[in-house]
């Protein structure tokens, strides 16, 4: 068998495994989605019981989806995924059979892109029932999410490698690190209202330029040239997260090997 | 013959410690070699330098007649592994385990559904197919557990004390299972604590001390370098009589964990022993022929040589 192909069935069959395991199981999945479904009917109902805020709407919808469900699904879903091999010790048992590394990295960013293509359609459609429009390219919207995702599964195999031993740590890690990043992120509030420092604070926090960068084409209907910046800025992200994933990935099999 | 493991003069530093100091071990296709030694004597370091989970400081390591660090990442499938510790995806159930292990080997969709059917039948797990993994028993798992790590028919099979974790009655049904790969022709080294399971599985049994092989041979072989071919274990309140008799009758006496063991030159019948000891207040004894914990106990153990 060409090397190639076996890396790319090692992958596919990673990826099967991890959706495999989400689907069994069911009280993760239960809360995997109505997490994301019942932030955005809740700010839907506010949002449209209040006049003034009717046209905040849109871009709530975007900010929910990038910066809060995906964050905890894909984030959240990488480190519980390390979490668990460690905890189980299937990690030097995968160690001994010729999975290459780099499949197995590639597995889990192909199973946390579908799970993240479930919550955007899940969530949009609830979006969309309650009125929320999309204005901008899709193709755009596509590839900031694409971006987010990317970012979210390196910066998860980082956490998850580096931090994580235990299932239970994730929850705690995720809500220490994760509730002040998605607040300065702007996703619950706009960035508008936030003291002139905290506005400061929020520049460095990439997940302000992914929520920007959705909000700008979901919402706001901008193209590319207006959002160069947080482009740049999260495509830049995008690639440190994930050498900083591979490089902590790459160490953790290290030191299980060593063990 | 190529042998399908040769170990040569290998040793290992883990920061200060010399846990390979000069380890050579040789296995041969369709053997069953038991690799059997006190704790922290270096055995799981010799599994995991074979997996290549540890790289080793000197010495030659030749798998199927290959240097073993010339191996690239594919050569994996060559070795399978079970250790005691059953480290399988507890939400799938058997066969997806299986399915999952066979496809990180590149074993073709036919070849998988065969192979995985084949092994679902030979470790009687069809009754628990529809089971997930993580509800099986210990031993069930442990079965299952020894399957995956046969999915891709590799050349050497390595048990790291697979029975260490399970029952009794799992671990008579293991020994079977295991026997059954060595009489279909499975070359496996196999590390254990249980002495009985060496001596039922095993072909040949190599005896490590301090990260070397000080003793190997079939177990006949390794019986006969103990000084006699029945033992006494006996239990008195004056452990200096008895001995000074035994030596007198000439033969050897060991002390371990402070029990009193006569190493007798024939088999003798308990009356004939409590005669030859008349007068020596035993209070207890029992005697058995001598078996591989006898030469465990002789040729690694710390028993106090007496004579």
């Amino acid at each position: 068998m060409h090397t190639s192909h076996l890396l790319w069935g090692q992958t596919l069959a990673v990826a099967q495994r991890l959706l495999l395991e989400q689907w069994r199981q069911k009280r993760g999945l239960i809360f995997w989605a109505v997490f994301p479904s019942t932030m955005m009917l809740l700010f839907g109902l506010v949002y449209a019981h209040n006049d003034s805020m009717r046209a905040g709407l849109d871009a709530a919808a975007a900010g929910i989806l990038v910066g809060a469900a995906l964050f905890f699904s894909c984030l959240g879903g990488t480190v519980a995924v390390i979490a668990a091999e460690r905890e189980r010790g299937t990690l030097p048992r995968l160690l001994t059979t010729p999975l290459h590394p780099a499949a197995y990295f590639l597995g889990v960013v192909i199973a946390q892109l579908l799970l993240a293509l479930m919550q955007v359609v899940m969530l949009y459609s609830i979006a969309l029932l309650i009125g929320v429009q999309y204005h901008g390219s899709l193709f755009l919207g596509g590839l900031i999410l694409l971006l987010s995702v990317f970012s979210y599964v390196g910066m998860g195999f980082f956490l998850g490698a580096r931090f994580a031993r235990r299932s239970e740590e994730v929850v705690v890690a995720l809500s220490a690190i994760g509730v002040p990043l998605l607040v300065l992120g702007g996703t619950f509030f706009p960035l508008e209202i936030m003291p002139q420092g905290m506005q400061a604070v929020a520049q460095i926090n990439p997940m302000l330029h992914m929520n920007q960068a959705f909000k700008g084409v979901a919402a706001y209907g901008l193209g590319f040239n207006e959002l160069r910046f947080e482009l740049t800025f999260l495509f830049v992200f995008c690639v440190l997260s994930l050498a900083l994933g591979i490089q902590s990935y790459q160490h953790l099999l290290g030191a299980e090997k060593s063990k | 013959m190529t042998a399908v493991l040769h170990i040569d003069d290998v040793h290992k530093w883990l920061g200060s410690q010399h846990v390979l100091d000069g380890f050579s071990l040789r296995v041969e296709p369709g053997e069953v070699v038991g690799l059997l030694g006190p704790n922290g004597c270096g055995k799981s370091t010799v599994m995991n330098i074979v997996c290549k989970l540890l790289s080793y400081d000197a010495g030659q390591v030749q798998l199927m007649g290959e240097p073993l660090n010339k191996l690239s990442y594919r050569a994996r499938g060559l070795v399978g592994l079970c250790t005691q510790h059953c480290a399988l995806y507890p939400d799938l159930l058997p066969a997806e385990n299986l399915h999952f292990f066979a496809r990180l080997y590149g074993l073709s969709e036919k070849d998988r559904k065969q192979r995985v059917a084949e092994l679902m039948h030979r470790f009687e797990l069809e009754n628990f197919a529809a089971t997930r993994v993580g509800q099986l028993s210990g031993g069930w798992q442990q079965r299952l557990h020894l399957a995956v790590s046969l999915i891709h028919r590799p050349k050497l099979l390595l048990l790291d004390e697979p029975t260490a974790a399970v029952d009794l009655e799992a671990r008579m049904d293991l020994w079977r299972l295991i026997e059954g790969l060595r009489d279909s022709g499975t070359t496996i080294l196999l590390t254990s604590h249980h002495l009985a399971e060496a001596q039922r599985l095993c072909s040949r049994v190599a005896l490590m001390r301090s990260g070397k092989v000080v003793a190997q041979g079939s177990v006949p072989e390794l019986l006969a370098r103990i000084p006699g071919q029945a033992v006494a274990k006996v239990q008195s309140e004056n452990n200096e009589a008895i001995m000074q008799r035994a030596l007198d009758l000439g033969w050897a006496v060991r002390q371990h964990a402070g029990q009193m063991r006569l190493l007798l030159p024939h088999n003798l019948s308990l009356r004939e022993i409590v005669d030859a000891l008349d007068g020596t207040q035993v209070s207890a004894v029992s005697v058995q022929p001598v078996t591989l914990e006898d030469a465990y106990l002789e040729l690694v153990g710390d028993s106090a040589l007496i004579s």
